[in-house]
């Protein structure tokens, strides 16, 4: 007996592409889903209202933060923080992923430091970098930084090790030297993947910055949210969470553009 | 008679594997390779005509023996010795003009001397209409093309090919064999090609060696003799000479012969 799959359309296909219409619903509909369950919980009374608010509320809530209650201010101190932190990262982690992934004489002494850290939680380094640094700015920037910088320099020299062969010889045929090599080469060939590198660990510094601003701190979303907690504020937590969350979308948003505008000609691929 | 330009003298290459046991890819190889002139290397898999081109070309250090280009001792890569790889290899964030001045930006090549032979080599290419394109707007074949005019424009001395066509179809293929007769004409370019394609060995070649496999030995030299002096264009010239066929087949038994220990 014949066991051939006919071509007939089936809701589950592996590897067959989606209409554009089936994409659009699908992703509207979830969000429909989601809300819809939320709006028909609350307004069944299947929930404690206090514990969790209507969405109606909390949209009401994200509007009456920034226009009374001087919100904005905090999603600016939160927002320079990532920022911040995440260029001091970026700083450290672009030169030393692309030397270890050009050197291995640099890899053999950084590899083996680089991943033990890994492997211990940032969070944990809160207690000492309170006393260290007080409770100003620097134990915040010191825990976002350190929450992605190894992590950064492991992926940027991951990278930087997979930058074929035949292109770092070719150049080496062509007259080459190693510097040349390095920074007309290999960079330019790698600069893409550090790029989407920074994309992937820029929302992680997010989840820090929430940590860091729940545990020690006045000022910054995370902070507000504490305070909304003190007084049973759930909606206003919930607006935090959309704000943290709208902001993470846009940052990433601007770094896919970015890799538009930077690498036009991974565009022009046929 | 002038000394030749390249001359190979009892090369030999033993890697390191893991568990301290050693592989010798290539062991005493020796020949020479005339200025103007293209040598194929030929040979079975495992014949270590790769690893011989990059030691050539300095990738590769020599366990034993000495490569000499103009009596000069070679040691590590040098724009002397331009090599155009199987795999594609164009730097993808420049344009094809770009990517054939590279080699002479970072060798110091004036501007506009860079641009004017860039120019050339990629008409002598047949790129003209692509000059400012990127390379991944382009197709296999024309990559290689880039590939070939980039190293031809740095005026290296000797030209390495590994495998260069061995990515591409057949009909791109002898395309551009014939187009690799007309450029290293044109530029009076010495090549040195390594292939496992008979065929292509000899319309190539002025001279093949052939290597044996486990270890890589030369095994023959074998000269063409039955082409013309004056090297021909196309391929069915070459498929229609006397001698062709004979050439041809006394390859087979050699590669039969190979495959058979």
């Amino acid at each position: 007996m014949s066991r051939s799959q006919p071509n007939r359309r089936r809701l589950l296909q592996v590897r067959v592409p989606v209409s554009p219409l089936q994409a659009l619903v699908s992703s509207i509909g979830i969000w429909v889903v989601f809300f819809g369950g939320w709006i028909l919980a609350t307004s069944m009374g299947w929930v404690n209202p206090i514990l969790v608010p209507s969405p109606e509320k909390v949209f009401r809530s994200i509007y009456v933060l920034f226009a009374d209650q001087g919100f904005a201010n905090d999603v600016l101190i939160s927002v320079a923080r990532v920022l911040f932190a995440f260029a001091l990262a970026c700083v450290v982690a672009v030169p030393a992923g692309v030397a270890m992934g050009a050197f291995p004489a640099i890899d053999a002494v950084l590899a083996p430091f680089v991943s033990a850290w890994r492997y211990l939680p940032a969070p944990s380094f809160i207690p000492i970098l309170l006393m260290w640094f007080g409770t100003g700015e620097e134990p915040k920037i010191a825990l976002l930084f350190l929450g992605v910088i190894f992590f950064l320099i492991t992926l940027i020299a991951d990278h930087t090790k997979d930058v074929r062969k035949e292109l770092i010889e070719t150049a080496m045929t062509l007259g080459a030297g190693r510097w040349i090599t390095v920074f007309q080469v290999m960079l330019p060939a790698v600069l893409p993947n550090i790029l989407v590198a920074m994309r992937q660990m820029l929302a992680v510094v997010w989840t820090y910055l929430v940590i860091a601003e729940i545990v020690a701190s006045t000022t910054g979303i995370g902070a507000m949210m504490m305070r909304a907690r003190r007084f049973l504020h759930t909606d206003q937590i919930m607006a935090g969470i959309i704000v943290i969350g709208v902001l993470g979308l846009v940052f990433d948003r601007l770094f896919a553009l970015l890799h538009r505008r930077l690498f036009p000609y991974l565009q022009e691929s046929r | 008679m002038a000394a030749p330009l390249m001359q190979v003298d009892r090369i030999s290459k033993t890697f390191a594997l893991a568990g301290g046991r050693t592989l010798t890819a290539v062991s005493d190889v020796s020949f020479t390779v005339e200025k103007g002139s293209i040598c194929a290397l030929l040979g079975p898999s495992g014949s270590g005509k790769s690893t011989i081109l990059r030691m050539i070309a300095g990738l590769e250090t020599l366990t034993s023996g000495t490569i000499r280009l103009k009596g000069q001792e070679i040691d590590g890569p040098g724009q002397d010795r331009g090599m155009v790889f199987q795999a594609y290899t164009s730097f993808d964030w420049l344009s094809v003009r770009k990517n054939v001045e590279f080699g002479m930006r970072i060798n110091g090549v004036p501007a506009r001397e860079r641009r004017e032979r860039a120019e050339h080599f990629i008409g002598l290419v047949g790129l003209s209409k692509f000059i400012d394109s990127y390379p991944s707007r382009l197709s296999g074949g024309m990559r290689q093309r880039v590939a070939i005019a980039r190293s031809l424009a740095n005026a290296p001395e000797v030209l390495l090919m590994d495998e260069p066509f061995g990515a591409l179809d057949a009909e791109t293929r002898w395309q551009m064999q014939e187009l690799m007769i007309e450029v290293a004409e044109a530029s009076a370019t010495t090549v040195i090609v390594v292939t496992h394609d008979i065929e292509e060995a000899i319309f190539l070649a002025d001279k093949i060696e052939f290597l044996s496999s486990h270890p890589g030995r030369l095994r023959e030299e074998i000269i063409p003799d039955f082409k013309p002096a004056k090297r021909i264009r196309n391929k069915e010239q070459l498929l229609e000479l006397d001698g062709f066929a004979e050439t041809e087949r006394k390859i087979m038994r050699l590669m039969r012969e190979e495959g058979q220990h």
